[in-house]
């Protein structure tokens, strides 16, 4: 589904990823940690196509199709989906609105009004969210959880076949976490999924069948759920040296 | 004071720098032209004639005064009623009053339109003790059309104006206005939502005065411009000697939708007190990127992405105001502009 081979990005002329090689098949679960500053987010944004970030050699693939093809809203049309670690706010642009509108332009047939409301109250419902978030403008004045409560909201409805999910876990609490995780996990067998954390809690919620190590723009070592646990206990230097 | 014997303003005066008195008048500035009367119709609480007071010293105003029209009063003691006034401008020159007394509570809606090729309104009005008043002013005047539009309110003790303006008519258009806050308790929350196109021209210099203390105010101004258009905001907000416990904030935004675009937003403060809170900002730029790679990454076109920034933005200078009918009408009068500009 996603390729990602030799991949080297720079951002302003800095070198931020210098090598990296990546594969995500349907169902499976990929989570990459690292120190801030290894690539993480780079990773994500740059397949995510936002403009700020440059390939300056390797490629991306997503469905077999070379992603530079495709423009922004173009990708997201293809199934691809990004829970961004700071989304943007969108003063006056309701919630309600930007939700009908974007999965309107995402899905080949629009759901019919009634529809949509059903499926929407549903995911809302799940997320715990109360209703009243549908007349809040996009992000503006959220605090953090509620923020990737809408990440995930949007996740939901989007029905991605790609989800690359930059540091949802970021500042939740509890309950929030195991929220997002439940997420998380309803999208998980029908999509890829690149969750990109600093912490192995999440993954007390989400099980992922692959945990990659990223340092220095690299991914250095892969290894199952353990590697998370692994990492968390030992930290990073002990892989400097295989960078 | 006499129109024809006072001097032109010059262009050094905060007032009058971006939009000078011989650009908005309608013929030559030595002229003083007879106007045909703006029609109003009220929907709801007869109006009564009145008779100008003629004590102005401002030449915009004396302009308005001595070149005729029509001149209405309405006095409403209001219980949360929602008025609707409708002025039609029409003919070469067309020039209109209207005084408002407000008792109890109410929100009025006036709606201006017409081709005439000038148009002058002058309102003046008095938010009574205690009393709570909404007003929402929508220029949706013909593109051709020049305005020049002044207010002068005045708010009493323990009451409030909540003042929206949809600025989306006319091509050239010049607003002055200005709110004494009168008494004790008093407080104004001003929204300006302005939209620039092609080569229009739109100037609103808004004056809050706090002649007493414990008074409030909230200005909030929000322009997109594309094209050649140009937008000016300037604001005074003066706080009197003695008014201390005033709390004033004024914002004022710009969006540049073009390279040609332009806009100018001067907030000027003036404080006497000691004790008081005072706030002022102006932010011009162009859409924020993020907030475009944002709606871009859900699916939507960049000129989908644009267009929803932009009707937000100008929607949110209305998310100041705490009068629910009034913010639903400005933004309900916003949507149907907006939906018109997307089918053109």
């Amino acid at each position: 589904m996603l390729r990602v081979e030799n991949l080297h990005v720079s951002v302003e002329g800095t070198s931020i990823i210098k090598g990296l090689d990546l594969k995500i098949h349907r169902g499976e679960i990929h989570v990459i940690m690292g120190r801030n500053g290894a690539g993480k987010s780079t990773l994500a944004n740059v397949v995510m196509g936002h403009p700020a970030y440059e390939i300056t050699s390797g490629s991306i693939f997503f469905q077999g199709r070379p992603l530079e093809e495709l423009a922004v809203f173009e990708r997201a049309r293809a199934g691809m989906f990004l829970s961004f670690q700071y989304p943007a706010v969108i003063p006056g642009v309701q919630v309600g609105t930007f939700l009908k509108k974007s999965v309107a332009s995402v899905r080949d047939e629009p759901p019919k009004g009634r529809v949509f409301r059903k499926e929407l109250n549903a995911a809302m419902a799940q997320l715990e969210m109360d209703k009243s978030f549908l007349s809040r403008y996009v992000n503006d004045g959220f605090s953090g959880g509620e923020k990737k409560r809408l990440e995930i909201l949007q996740m939901l409805l989007l029905k991605p076949t790609l989800a690359l999910l930059d540091e949802t876990d970021s500042g939740l609490d509890i309950d929030a976490l195991r929220i997002v995780a439940k997420g998380i996990n309803q999208i998980a067998p029908e999509a890829g999924c690149l969750i990109i954390t600093h912490y192995q809690r999440l993954l007390d919620h989400v099980k992922p069948h692959f945990v990659h190590a990223m340092i220095d723009g690299v991914i250095v070592k892969t290894g199952g759920p353990e590697l998370a646990l692994e990492l968390e206990d030992r930290g990073y230097d002990w892989l400097d040296a295989a960078a | 004071m006499n129109y024809q014997q006072m001097a032109v303003p010059p262009r050094s005066a905060h007032l009058w720098r971006y939009t000078p008195w011989p650009r908005i008048h309608p013929t030559k500035p030595e002229e003083l032209p007879q106007a045909d009367s703006i029609d109003f119709t009220f929907d709801s609480f007869a109006a009564e004639p009145f008779q100008r007071n003629g004590q102005s010293a401002d030449i915009a105003r004396v302009f308005l005064e001595e070149s005729g029209g029509s001149c209405h009063r309405l006095i409403i003691d209001g219980r949360g009623e929602t008025v609707h006034i409708h002025a039609r401008a029409s003919g070469h020159i067309a020039v209109g009053h209207l005084d408002l007394i407000v008792k109890g509570e109410a929100t009025i809606l006036l709606h201006l339109s017409g081709e005439a090729g000038w148009c002058g309104i002058h309102i003046t009005g008095q938010v009574k003790a205690n009393s709570h008043l909404g007003f929402g002013f929508i220029n949706e005047l013909d593109p051709n059309t020049k305005m020049l539009r002044c207010e002068d309110w005045g708010v009493d003790r323990d009451a409030s104006l909540e003042s929206a303006t949809l600025s989306v008519g006319g091509f050239n258009c010049k607003s002055d206005l200005r709110a004494n806050l009168n008494g004790t308790g008093a407080s104004i929350r001003q929204s300006v939502t302005a939209h620039g196109q092609g080569a229009r021209h739109d100037d609103h210099h808004i004056e809050i005065h706090h002649l007493h203390g414990h008074t409030n105010s909230d200005l909030v101004t929000n322009a997109a411009c594309s094209g050649s258009s140009h937008y000016v905001a300037t604001g005074l907000l003066t706080i009197a000697e003695g008014a201390n416990g005033s709390d004033a904030g004024q914002v004022f935004r710009n969006l540049l939708l073009s390279e040609k675009a332009r806009a100018e937003a001067i907030p000027e403060l003036e404080v006497l007190a000691d004790d008081v809170s005072a706030a002022h900002g102006a932010a011009s730029a162009p859409i924020d990127a993020s907030q475009l790679h944002y709606l871009m990454s859900r699916g939507l076109s960049p000129e989908e992405s644009e267009s929803m920034i932009v009707n937000g933005f100008l929607i949110d200078a209305f998310s100041n105001l705490q009068n629910g009918e009034l913010t639903e009408q400005m933004r309900t009068r916003l949507t149907v502009h907006l939906e018109c500009e997307l089918k053109r």
